[in-house]
């Protein structure tokens, strides 16, 4: 029993290798090469005086404010939208890939033919991800402070640690509502592209509501404000942020664990 | 528990009761009825032949019996147990050749082997190895570079390795060659031997016939007949054609019970025999034949008799 739940893990984590070291090299590569050009960003005020020029709403939406800092720098270039959306694409493709992507191809039968429940099936591909995304997110953390240690970026441990981290969340949170969605519905498009669709939403929920004074109080509906909203980079995050991203990931789980306990599986 | 479930269980462990038991199943995806109410019991240690063509519901009643589908309505018991409250223990004890076969690429056949063997607590790698050679499979090849053939054999390795009590077999044959039938076909046999219950699905009527004691024909749905093969045979059409030396006699011919579309042209005689063939052959016997031919025919027009009675 103990080597067939085992077996179920190994399965996923090793189909996600290729995947998982892609999005490794792909987010490190994107890293250094921004952070090759913060010397040439480092105190030069006028940069800061450009920004100053666009309305204050749009250098907040666009999380341009204080670029020549190395906070306002890291944000503004990969913490405000790319690394949390790439983190999310990530989650959301090797989620859909094991679950709805193995079950429309087919190759899924062959294992819950096996003396396997579908519940321990499924789970073992989502932790799979999991631990797949925990990888990404150290190889992102470590690729972080190892560049900005070569060219001299002087920022907090602790505050990139928890930025890092709360990336890593919402993309997990996304991967988790992939998982919700294919545990219904074993379509991997549809999967991938609603998952993205909200992803992207929440993004432009979180950077443009706040330009709205009827939107603004709105921000909070979008995951995004609750991951990055208290400036990460610069302030101590809340415990509460971290539980908001990862308690309805769990949930958006167990969502997709039901239904796929109870659905059809599709045939080849 | 109720009392009925306690008695299922009890005849679980007893191997009392037929291997599968179906009753009144019905599925449907939206308005598209699969199966229509489907009702057979195979029993233990037989070897079951399930015929029908290509979307018939041979394979949506297969996959009702793993619990890949839901039924609509009715009742299904799998070695005396619920396929859906029970799955894991169900599957536990018997193997599973897909009709669509998936295999993971990256894999090669033994670690394919290893992962399955880990799933169901452990294999036996000689008898691996054993089937393997008499497969003629090279464990060691990536899954990607094997043939359609050979895909199906591995289907074959991990369908017999682990010496299940029922063998669910979903079109096991197709794509194999002729020697490898041959192999399929000693490995039924010897698991027919070994107390093995068989569930053979197939659209070819010769690969069912050669191994299976009973049969079930499957029309749109509907179970259209059930019984021995050589009841089952005995109700199907045969292909005749037959060359005379000479003038045939066709007044005689004609008189043959069960012959339909009969053609006379020239020397060559050809009709369709639904009845006995002991007319034909005595009548035959008396007149100068230089060719004869009955063929076996396919399977849409061998239970063509019998998808019209059904209608």
């Amino acid at each position: 029993m103990m080597a067939a739940r085992t077996e179920l893990l190994r399965i996923p984590l090793r189909a996600l290798r290729r995947a998982g070291v892609a999005w490794s090299v792909v987010l490190v590569l994107i890293i250094g090469a921004t952070v090759a050009f913060w010397p040439a960003f480092q105190g030069a005020t006028s940069i800061d005086q450009i920004f100053d020029q666009l309305p204050n709403g749009l250098v907040k939406a666009l999380g341009l404010e204080d670029f020549a800092t190395p906070a306002g720098y890291l944000r503004g270039n990969l913490y405000e939208l790319l690394i949390p959306l790439l983190l999310a694409g990530a989650a959301v493709v090797m989620a859909a890939g094991q679950t709805a992507g193995e079950e429309d191809s087919g190759r899924l039968e062959l294992y819950l033919a096996q003396p396997v429940s579908r519940v321990a099936t499924l789970l073992g591909r989502v932790l799979a991800g999991l631990a797949w995304m925990v990888v990404v997110g150290i190889v992102v953390l470590i690729g972080q402070l190892a560049f900005d240690a070569i060219v001299g970026l002087r920022i907090d441990t602790g505050l990139l640690v928890a930025t890092v981290c709360l990336c890593t969340l919402l993309g997990l949170l996304h991967g988790g509502l992939a998982v919700a969605i294919a545990g219904w519905l074993p379509r991997p498009s549809l999967v991938i592209g609603i998952s993205l669709v909200v992803a992207i939403c929440g993004y432009l929920v979180g950077a443009l509501f706040p330009l709205s004074d009827l939107l603004a109080p709105w921000r909070h509906i979008s995951p995004w404000d609750w991951a990055l909203g208290g400036d990460p980079l610069v302030n101590a995050t809340d415990p509460w942020r971290f539980l908001a991203l990862a308690g309805p990931a769990v949930l958006l789980v167990l969502v997709g664990l039901a239904g796929f306990a109870r659905r059809d599986v599709r045939a080849a | 528990m109720t009392g009925a479930a306690t008695a299922a269980r009890a005849r679980a462990v007893t191997g009392a009761g037929p291997a599968i038991a179906i009753a009144g199943l019905v599925k449907d995806y939206g308005s598209i009825h699969a199966v229509r109410g489907i009702d057979l019991e195979v029993q233990r240690g037989e070897v079951f032949g399930f015929l029908g063509p290509n979307g018939a519901g041979k394979s949506t009643t297969i996959r009702c019996l793993l619990d890949l589908l839901r039924p609509t309505a009715g009742r299904l018991e799998v070695l005396g147990l619920d396929p859906q409250r029970d799955g894991v223990r169900v599957r536990a004890r018997l193997a599973y050749v897909p009709g669509e076969l998936r295999l993971p690429d990256r894999l090669t056949v033994a670690q394919l082997a290893e992962s399955f063997g880990r799933l169901r607590g452990g294999f036996d790698p000689d008898r691996r190895a054993a089937l393997a050679e008499r497969l003629d499979l090279d464990l060691g090849r990536p899954l990607r570079d094997l043939s359609s053939g050979n895909r199906r054999k591995v289907a074959l390795l991990l369908a017999f390795l682990p010496e299940a009590e029922l063998l669910i077999l979903d079109e096991p044959t197709s794509g194999l060659d002729p020697l490898m039938q041959h192999v399929f076909l000693e490995l039924v046999s010897e698991a027919r031997a070994a107390g093995t219950t068989v569930f053979l699905s197939s659209h070819v009527l010769s690969e069912v016939q050669r191994a299976a004691d009973r049969v079930a024909v499957l029309r749109a749905g509907n179970v259209v007949a059930l019984g021995t093969v050589e009841a089952i045979r005995g109700r199907i059409r045969q292909r005749l054609e037959v060359w005379f030396e000479g003038q045939p006699p066709a007044e005689a011919l004609r008189a043959l019970p069960g012959l339909t579309a009969a053609r006379l042209d020239g020397d060559r005689f050809s009709a369709v025999l639904g009845g006995p063939i002991q007319p034909v052959i005595e009548l035959l016997a008396r007149h100068p034949v230089r060719q004869l031919l009955v063929q076996e025919p396919d399977l849409e027009e061998a239970f063509l008799d019998l998808y019209e009675e059904d209608a």
